[in-house]
């Protein structure tokens, strides 16, 4: 992309100026109206709506806001650094250059590619604690009777992370196999030569080449599992009383009880997390962007 | 061609502004029937009224969960639909959105059918506007429930016990489906539970359910000018009980472990599926399904069998047990209204619309479609043959039940309680007891202080 | 294949075995109970009792309360997936080319800004967008839907786009104009064509995204008539006749066409997407 740019300073006058104008205006003018009538109008509208005092107080008073923080954090940090850090491992697995690997990797994509509604309601069947398949067998075989999957908090939210890494781990391990596979190949030879056991390749090798790209994951990760709504909604629905709801779940849960305004006042609550990612985040991506 | 992409442009921005109606239309919002034969006799009305008027009815049908969600998204945005009939706008947003000033004032439509309904559920739609500081017709009856207790005779016996051997008073009552009827299918190897007990906060069972128990336990929550009282004198103590009997039930393992998580339907399927020996329930639905199925055409002639002894024989609809202080228990009933929004594009049609649908000629085979799950609210209907003939065990019952007399809701008092029950601050304090292991005084303590927050909101 | 040869690649079976019951129970568990006769749907065993294609035809057939408009759904839910992936294309070709090919001054900022959204989860914009599309009237069509997709769909096909057409070299623009081309012919001659591939994997990637979504069209369509697939499955939640084993049948049926476009596309989609994310 260098030699781009060097290309463009040395990009003789151009003769229809005007016209290349225009047609440059021309071209971006839709997705600038569709950024202003439906990013910019909306959230503005609807900070504007949340962010009276009133709706704060009623946010702050009520009983489930600090559980609905805490569950967030434990559900954000538990699921990115497990699911990635599985990622990581399943990368090493992927990259090996066997048939059989090649077609698992084929199913594995499966749980990324499916819509979550039945996928997930499918789980939350198989945990029912009466009737789902897990329970049931447990009491066939070994005559116990299984745990109350969706209607303890903790349960609630470990499956609840579960699926998320269920459905999102496919997604993360691509990311990392790709990575993995950028690393020249004469650095692990020249390892092999030098006698470097498995955990000095790791250590000397692979992770300076895979940290930027997975703290790139993990940062993209975060915001997006912050924002997961399927996991904790098709699944617990954010119960029993409300002990699982996170925060973006809270926004239809104020939808259901009427209160729009303490809703948004939620959603503005989870600005202070999300946007130091953000900004983060889009310094690295335009770094490579340019680079 | 720059001008033609100008031009082009132009009309891209401008386009979805412009969706010329050529005839006029209203948009109702209706819960969506259970049974196939309520569904039916509202398109019934609807046909019959665009063939007296011309205009076209665009109708919406939710899940009852949804309906809210979808109304009061839609009423926030401010555009709402012509007319919504929600089976939880009563407790949750009715009197709310008649205080803010979201209701169209709706007299006029009632004023001329005043002499058809019953005069009970009429005075629960008197509501007040918070902006005009007057009481009006709000909101439209158009059929109620009550609260029934369904069980299985045949599980009952097969447990080793007659009907007569139900005990009726309070505690006895639910000791006996808790302790002895549960514990002797267990002895028999069944996974069974006594009783299938609403106790999630997202469920509208658990606030009818938990209300029943407040009146067992003789809990005012408010006067009658819907100043609160659950704070003063007995109340506290009484609430406090309540909240503990209630919570014990899950808590002694007599209801299935998700039913803290239950959402409307699912004391009814667990009960269908004999998990449950009894549950409680607003409305006869459990037993209206066996109705619905032993009509059912696609079904197999064996399974309209196994639906008809279900409905005649297995199933018994009655009513709660007595208080502990060994009175009648109180019937709660809830009216389901009908409303037309503030913000309609088109309240002339609207109220049309629902005159037509409110005479007792549409309104009666509408309530009946439901095959007895909802109770008529109108004087003619509820002598009708459907529900007087006494060859049906169960609305036999739902009419003994209203004949002995009802009570509304705190809500219909004090219209910040669809807040309250919104929230369901009542499941939240059982839940709390049954599952963190708080004390009953503690949780109905908490349960005061939050009620006290939204009221003065 | 030796004894010990099998023994030192038994780890690897071992996570492979891993890997394929994690991501095939889930799926296995909704296929049994799509196939299960409607009263045996929470049998609850590993093997089913009885297998029945009945649920699948009663669904096709619309011969039941709930599947009445399967096919006015399935409709719904195609129409609103390729309008998406069609305008997620324009919108993107448009603001790509004017930033990267024709340079306009400021462009990055753009990019910048769109990536904004992108990084926003479509959760928290869920609840505002929701309100302003009643604003416009869009809701309960599939206007809305499409334009909350695209809204979320554009950023990211403007920002693989960028990363794409980077890497086409800026001389054969030059060589074009010096032709005398005017910028729609360089647009049509020469970006669509080398670009081409790229664009296969983001209309996909639109199309999945709108094809998949469910908080949005349950907040946004609420006619049964022009509901997607999605938001009427949820709907079966709400029913006291337990049609478990016709939801999960309409379920299988609403998951297989992402899935057989995902693999059809599988090549390009694997090699577009991630190369944004890979860097950095």
């Amino acid at each position: 992309m260098t030699a781009v740019t060097m290309d463009m300073a040395a990009a003789p006058p151009r003769k229809r100026m005007s016209e290349e104008m225009f047609w440059a205006i021309a071209l971006i003018v839709p997705y600038v109206v569709v950024f202003a009538f439906f990013v910019v109008y909306p959230v503005g509208y609807g900070f504007w709506l949340g962010s009276g005092a009133a709706s704060f107080k009623k946010l702050f008073q009520d009983p489930i806001f600090v559980t609905t923080l805490w569950n967030t954090a434990i559900f954000v940090l538990v699921a990115v650094n497990l699911k990635m850090v599985v990622a990581l491992g399943l990368s090493a697995f992927f990259i090996l250059e066997f048939r059989w690997i090649r077609w698992l990797s084929v199913v594995f994509i499966l749980a990324w590619a499916m819509p979550s509604i039945p996928s997930i309601l499918s789980i939350r069947w198989m945990f029912n604690p009466e009737w789902g398949m897990v329970n049931n067998l447990l009491f066939k075989w070994f005559q116990i009777e299984g745990p109350g999957w969706l209607t303890e908090r903790h349960y609630g939210l470990m499956l609840a992370i579960l699926v998320h890494i269920w459905k999102s781990l496919p997604f993360w391990t691509l990311i990392l196999v790709a990575a993995r596979l950028a690393i020249p190949r004469d650095l692990y030879e020249s390892a092999d030569v030098d006698g470097a056991t498995r955990w000095q390749r790791f250590r000397f090798i692979t992770w300076p080449a895979m940290r930027a790209p997975y703290l790139t994951s993990v940062l993209l990760s975060s915001i997006w599992t912050l924002g997961d709504f399927n996991s904790i909604y098709l699944l617990t629905g954010g119960g029993p009383n409300d002990s699982t709801q996170v925060l973006a779940t809270l926004g239809v849960r104020y939808l259901r009880i009427d209160q729009f305004d303490v809703g948004m006042a939620a959603v503005i609550c989870a600005m202070p997390a999300i946007l130091p990612m953000v900004f983060f985040l889009m310094k690295r991506l335009s770094k490579v962007d340019e680079a | 061609m720059k001008r033609a992409l100008a031009l082009a442009l132009a009309s891209a921005v401008a386009f979805g502004a412009a969706t010329a109606q050529a005839q006029e239309k209203i948009t109702v919002w209706f819960t969506k029937a259970f049974y196939p034969s309520e569904d039916k006799a509202l398109q019934d009305a609807i046909a019959k009224f665009k063939a007296k008027t011309g205009v076209d009815v665009e109708l919406s049908l939710f899940s009852p969960e949804d309906i809210v969600t979808k109304s009061v998204s839609a009423v926030e945005a401010g555009t709402p639909p012509d007319v919504g009939f929600g089976l939880t706008y009563d407790f949750r947003v009715t009197g709310k959105w008649a205080f803010e000033g979201k209701l169209e004032d709706i007299t006029d439509v009632i004023e001329p059918l005043k002499a058809q309904y019953l005069e009970g559920p009429l005075s629960t739609t008197l509501l007040m506007n918070g902006k005009t500081g007057k009481k009006a017709y709000y909101a439209a009856p158009v059929e109620l429930q009550l609260m029934h207790i369904n069980y299985w005779v045949d599980m009952l016996q097969d447990a080793g016990f007659q009907e007569s051997d139900v005990p009726e008073d309070w505690k006895g009552f639910w000791d006996f489906w808790c302790d002895k009827v549960q514990g002797a299918l267990r002895k028999k190897g069944q996974r069974v539970f006594g009783v299938g007990h609403p106790a999630s906060i997202q469920a509208s069972d658990t606030v009818y359910s938990f209300h029943m128990y407040m009146n067992a336990y003789n809990v005012k929550v408010v006067d009658d000018d819907g100043k609160l009282l659950l704070d003063q004198g007995d109340n506290k103590a009484n609430f406090a009980k309540a909240i503990g009997d209630y919570a014990s039930v899950v808590s002694r393992g007599c209801s299935p472990a998700s039913s803290v998580n239950w959402g409307d339907v699912d004391n009814n399927l667990n009960f269908a599926n004999k998990t449950t020996v009894l549950t409680h329930n607003a409305t006869i639905s459990i037993a209206a399904a066996q109705m619905d199925a032993m009509n059912k055409a696609e079904n197999t002639a064996e399974q309209r069998a196994t639906a008809k002894t279900n409905y005649f024989e297995k199933i018994r609809t009655r009513a709660f047990p007595n208080k502990p202080d060994g009175g009648k228990t109180p019937q709660l009933a809830a009216v389901k209204t009908a409303v037309i929004f503030a913000d309609a594009k088109n309240k002339k049609r609207a109220k049309e619309f629902l005159a037509f649908f409110l005479t007792e000629e549409n309104l009666q085979p509408y309530v009946e479609g439901s095959l007895g799950r909802w109770v008529p609210v109108t004087r003619k209907a509820i002598e009708a043959p459907f529900w007087t003939d006494g060859k049906d065990p169960h609305r036999a019952q739902v009419i003994k039940q209203l004949n002995e007399g009802t009570v509304y809701f705190p809500f219909t008092k004090n219209w910040k309680f669809t807040v309250v029950n919104a929230e369901n601050v009542w499941g939240r304090a059982t839940a709390r007891v049954a599952k963190e292991g708080v004390k009953p005084d503690v949780a109905a303590e908490d349960a005061i202080k939050r009620i006290k927050e939204i009221l003065a909101q | 294949m030796t004894v010990t040869r099998f023994l030192e690649r038994l780890p690897l079976y071992l996570v492979g075995l891993a890997v394929a019951l994690w991501t095939l129970l889930p799926i296995y568990h909704l296929l049994i109970i799509a196939l299960s006769p409607p009263d045996k749907a929470v049998a609850g065993d590993i093997i089913p009792q009885a297998v029945t294609l009945q649920n699948f035809v009663t669904i096709l057939g619309s011969r039941h309360n709930l599947v009445q408009n399967f096919w006015t759904q399935l409709w719904n839910s195609t129409l609103i997936a390729v309008v998406t992936a069609v305008l997620t294309l324009v919108v993107g070709i448009g603001a790509n080319f004017s930033i990267s090919r024709l340079r306009l001054p400021g462009g990055r900022i753009v990019t910048n800004i769109a990536l904004l959204t992108y990084l926003i989860p479509a959760a928290f914009l869920a609840l505002p967008m929701y309100r302003t599309m009643g604003q416009y009237g869009f809701l309960d069509k599939p206007w809305s839907m499409i334009f909350a997709m695209v809204t979320l769909a554009a950023p990211y096909a403007i920002w693989v786009m960028n990363q794409a057409s980077a890497k086409l070299p800026y001389e054969l623009d030059e060589a074009a104009r010096i032709d005398g081309a005017t910028p729609l012919q360089i647009l049509r001659f020469v970006y669509l064509p080398l670009m081409a591939p790229t664009m296969v994997a983001i209309g996909i990637y639109a199309l999945l995204l709108a094809w998949n979504e469910y908080l949005y069209a349950f907040l946004m369509l609420s006619t049964e008539r022009q509901l997607t697939l999605a938001p009427a499955l949820g709907i079966f939640l709400a029913f006291d006749d337990a049609p478990w084993a016709l939801m999960m049948a309409a379920g299988a049926l609403y998951a297989l066409p992402p899935t057989l476009v995902y693999y059809l596309f599988r090549r390009y989609m694997v090699g577009g997407l991630t190369a944004g994310a890979v860097k950095g």
